[in-house]
């Protein structure tokens, strides 16, 4: 796969279709990959393709949005890659979309580096874009579509909190989201979370309280989750990124499955479609409207 | 429960239907209970869901938006917007813990004085009993 | 250096949990219940009960400047006719023992003194305070990882700067090394005395522990130089998200930002590498580009506190390595520019 992945990237860059292609690549601690922006073909030599390329490349997409870029994605990265031409932050004949098929990618194991026996990321075990669903050229992985690879019920935990009581409830998010430490890394990694100034650093006016207290750990974790329905696309990174652990996409499935349910709503699949937000159907559920 | 409780609830009431049905159950001269906090909006569909995360945040014990009916709005699609945004705030905020019974969300149209004082009326009972949001405190 | 075994040691801790108190590191990735998350979140702790105290592990998450430099710290004003009335509602004047950090968060203290402290002009009394009322009592780091890189920076895994008192794990013992006052008036009495055998012994494990680290950061580099290659700047700082996680876990990393909300006024964390860090009321941002804010980090690190202060504003503790999304590596940035 990687001989094929390198031969495409080159061929890329030599006939000038683009004026860089951002991969992965191997870091200086052997054991990690690294984010890797190539400008010439001959440097396409140390691009990588194996299980530690966990990273959504599609952040760094908005601040290249004027250039015309290659990027190599993973099915599930691919989906930010639709939303943001939904939304019209980029256009699709900017971006050349280098698609890899991918049966699961290791998370890190404890914060130590060369910690051995990782494990597969948990957004990989309810996986269902194992081929991405938008592509430009495709890296087949001849293995993979040998195996049949098992699909987990992604919102298992979410319906284990849904079925605890309101109080238990609030009791889990105060704890996890005390361990806040408003590092805004969620915010930072996640390709969606592009406004120029984030509701949380206006000033004028200021919408929540900047201080690590419950009030304002909450005020932002739920506004973040919020700015994000019918928008994230579980690529996972927010809570990769978090230093403090906390669990992040059990926020964000949750508003997945609702609008889901709710509005049949799925982000990420169809460049066509419209965002979430911006239409409405006559059938919208009203029942808690008086 | 303390029995003196009086809720404070903030409502967002949309200028052409909402606030002018509640204006006619004032000029009806219908007795309701006085813990709305009213703040006029063009349209339910301007109120932003953080405006309702930010009151309960706060400290407000209820939050009620008030817009025209479906297919009335003065600004043809604005409580169509409101619908969808609400329906999915709702579900965050049950989700999350916070007390989603202290949101609530009405078509109350211009005409429709009796409607408001009974919407308001009930969702000052439904507060009193769930009693004072000390859950940011 | 005297010498104790663990057992009576960890029975003495017992009796600090309940005077003065105790802080120490506590693995609470249990508590929180995440079955496929972190299996370790090591953190500072106020000690309940002496079971929750770690013996093993690298180093916690969040740096002990936690305590000295709180993420946020609230202060009530009230405006009088003269000006105005500052209350420090976070001053803890309570005596307590931090114990079980590693000497490159102790000597990351001594560099935040230089700031906050000391003869500084711009002395905060609320820090001068916890400084004075709570011992630090060291424990001596014998597995670093290939992040960590104190020796290149002053230190060594068994250094004393900033401690009170250093405990080396040691066998089924632990060595007691009291370096200040304050830490003979807490440990002084204890033990007994280890005899030069058992010193050589430590000396020799501490120059085999310090050979364990790899990664070296070439700090007599002249940056200077590689100031103005937009090429270098750019290329490192590429692949930063700007998200700020090295400055918020870095132990060495002061900068704050201050708010005013409601009749209250809010210091909390900043760092340089947001991108509004440098904004101005003007509009101007000085530092609108990743690779500026990145550059920076860096010269503000290893030139310009050096040329202020004296020393580099980094202990080698590798935090910001370990924990960077896209595993940026500052030891490789200084030493390639």
């Amino acid at each position: 796969m990687i001989k094929k992945l390198q031969e495409e990237v080159k061929k890329l860059l030599a006939e000038k279709k683009v004026n860089m292609v951002i991969g992965y690549a191997r870091a200086g601690d052997a054991i990690n990959a690294i984010p890797y922006f190539i400008a010439n073909p001959e440097e396409c030599g140390a691009l990588i393709w194996d299980k530690t390329c966990i990273y959504n490349l599609t952040n760094y997409l908005i601040d290249m949005r004027n250039k015309k870029v290659g990027i190599i994605v993973k099915g599930c990265d691919v989906r930010s890659v639709v939303c943001l031409i939904q939304e019209n932050q980029i256009k699709k004949e900017n971006v050349i979309v280098i698609g890899l098929q991918c049966a699961g990618v290791f998370d890190k194991k404890g914060a130590e580096l060369g910690a051995v026996g990782r494990e597969r990321a948990a957004k990989c075990k309810s996986c269902n874009v194992h081929t991405p669903p938008l592509f430009d050229i495709l890296i087949e992985d001849k293995e993979m579509n040998q195996k049949v690879l098992q699909q987990e019920d992604s919102y298992k935990e979410i319906r284990e909190i849904e079925n605890k009581s309101p109080e238990e409830r609030f009791d889990y998010w105060k704890k996890e989201l005390s361990k806040c430490i408003k590092c805004y890394a969620c915010r930072q990694v996640c390709p969606l979370c592009y406004c120029p100034v984030c509701v949380a650093d206006q000033t004028m006016p200021q919408w929540f309280s900047r201080s690590l207290s419950l009030e304002g750990n909450f005020a932002w974790n739920t506004v973040r989750a919020f700015h994000l329905a019918g928008r994230c696309i579980d690529c996972g990174e927010c809570e990769r990124v978090c230093p403090m652990g906390i669990p992040l996409r059990k926020i964000n499935k949750k508003l997945e499955k609702e609008v889901k349910e709710l509005f049949g709503h799925e982000s990420g699949v169809d460049a066509e479609k419209k965002p979430l937000f911006s239409t409405f159907s006559k059938d919208d559920p009203e029942e808690f409207i008086k | 429960m303390n029995e003196n409780f009086e809720p404070k609830i903030i409502g967002f009431l949309c200028n052409w239907c909402s606030y002018a049905g509640a204006d006619l159950a004032g000029s009806s001269r219908i007795s309701y209970p006085s813990n709305v906090r009213v703040i006029r909006v063009p349209c339910s569909g301007r109120v932003n869901p953080l405006f309702v995360l930010r009151c309960l945040i706060k400290g407000a014990d209820g939050v009620l938006v008030s817009g025209c009916h479906i297919n009335d709005c003065h600004y043809s699609e604005g409580n169509y917007h409101a619908r969808r945004r609400f329906a999915v705030l709702k579900q965050l905020l049950d989700y999350l813990g916070i007390d989603s019974r202290r949101f609530q969300m009405s078509w109350v149209s211009a005409a429709e004085g009796d409607k408001w004082a009974k919407v308001v009326s009930g969702m000052v009972e439904e507060i009193k009993k769930a009693g004072p949001n000390k859950q940011f405190k | 250096m005297k010498i104790i075994n663990k057992s009576e040691f960890l029975g003495l801790m017992e009796k600090w949990i309940s005077s003065p108190g105790l802080i120490a590191p506590v693995n609470v990735a249990q508590t929180f219940r995440s079955a496929d998350k972190e299996k370790n979140l090591i953190v500072f702790k106020k000690i309940e009960t002496k079971d929750e105290v770690l013996a093993d592990y690298l180093n916690t998450v969040k740096p002990v400047k936690d305590f000295f430099l709180p993420p946020s710290t609230v202060f009530d004003y009230e405006r009088k006719d003269e000006g105005y009335n500052f209350n420090l509602s976070e001053v803890d004047g309570k005596e307590t023992i931090i114990f079980g950090l590693r000497p490159c968060d102790a000597k990351s203290i001594t560099l935040l003194d230089k700031v906050f402290s000391e003869d500084s002009e711009y002395k905060d009394s609320n820090y001068a305070k916890k400084r004075e009322k709570t011992v630090l009592v060291g424990l001596a780091c014998t597995s670093p990882d290939i992040a960590c890189f104190c020796t290149s920076m002053g230190i060594s895994p068994f250094s004393i700067a900033g401690l009170d008192a250093l405990i080396i794990n040691f066998k089924d013992s632990y060595v007691i090394n009291t370096v200040t006052d304050k830490g003979k008036n807490l440990l002084g009495s204890l033990g007994k005395e280890a005899g030069r055998e058992i010193d050589e012994e430590i000396k020799t494990l501490e120059e085999s522990v310090k050979l364990k680290i790899k990664k070296t950061c070439n700090t007599s580099k002249n940056l200077e130089s590689s100031f103005e290659s937009e090429e270098y700047w750019t290329k490192v700082s590429n692949s930063c998200l700007s998200c700020g996680v090295c400055t918020f876990l870095c132990p060495s990393c002061y900068c704050f930002d201050l708010s005013d909300e409601s009749a209250k006024r809010i210091r909390c964390w900043n760092g340089c590498v947001f991108l509004r860090f440098a904004l101005m009321s003007s509009g101007e941002n000085p530092r609108a580009t990743k690779k500026l804010r990145y550059r920076h980090r860096v010269f503000h690190k290893f030139k310009y506190f050096r040329e202020k202060f004296g020393e580099n504003l980094c202990v080698g503790c590798g935090r910001c390595i370990r924990h960077c999304p896209v595993k940026i590596d500052i030891a490789e940035v200084v030493n390639n520019a």
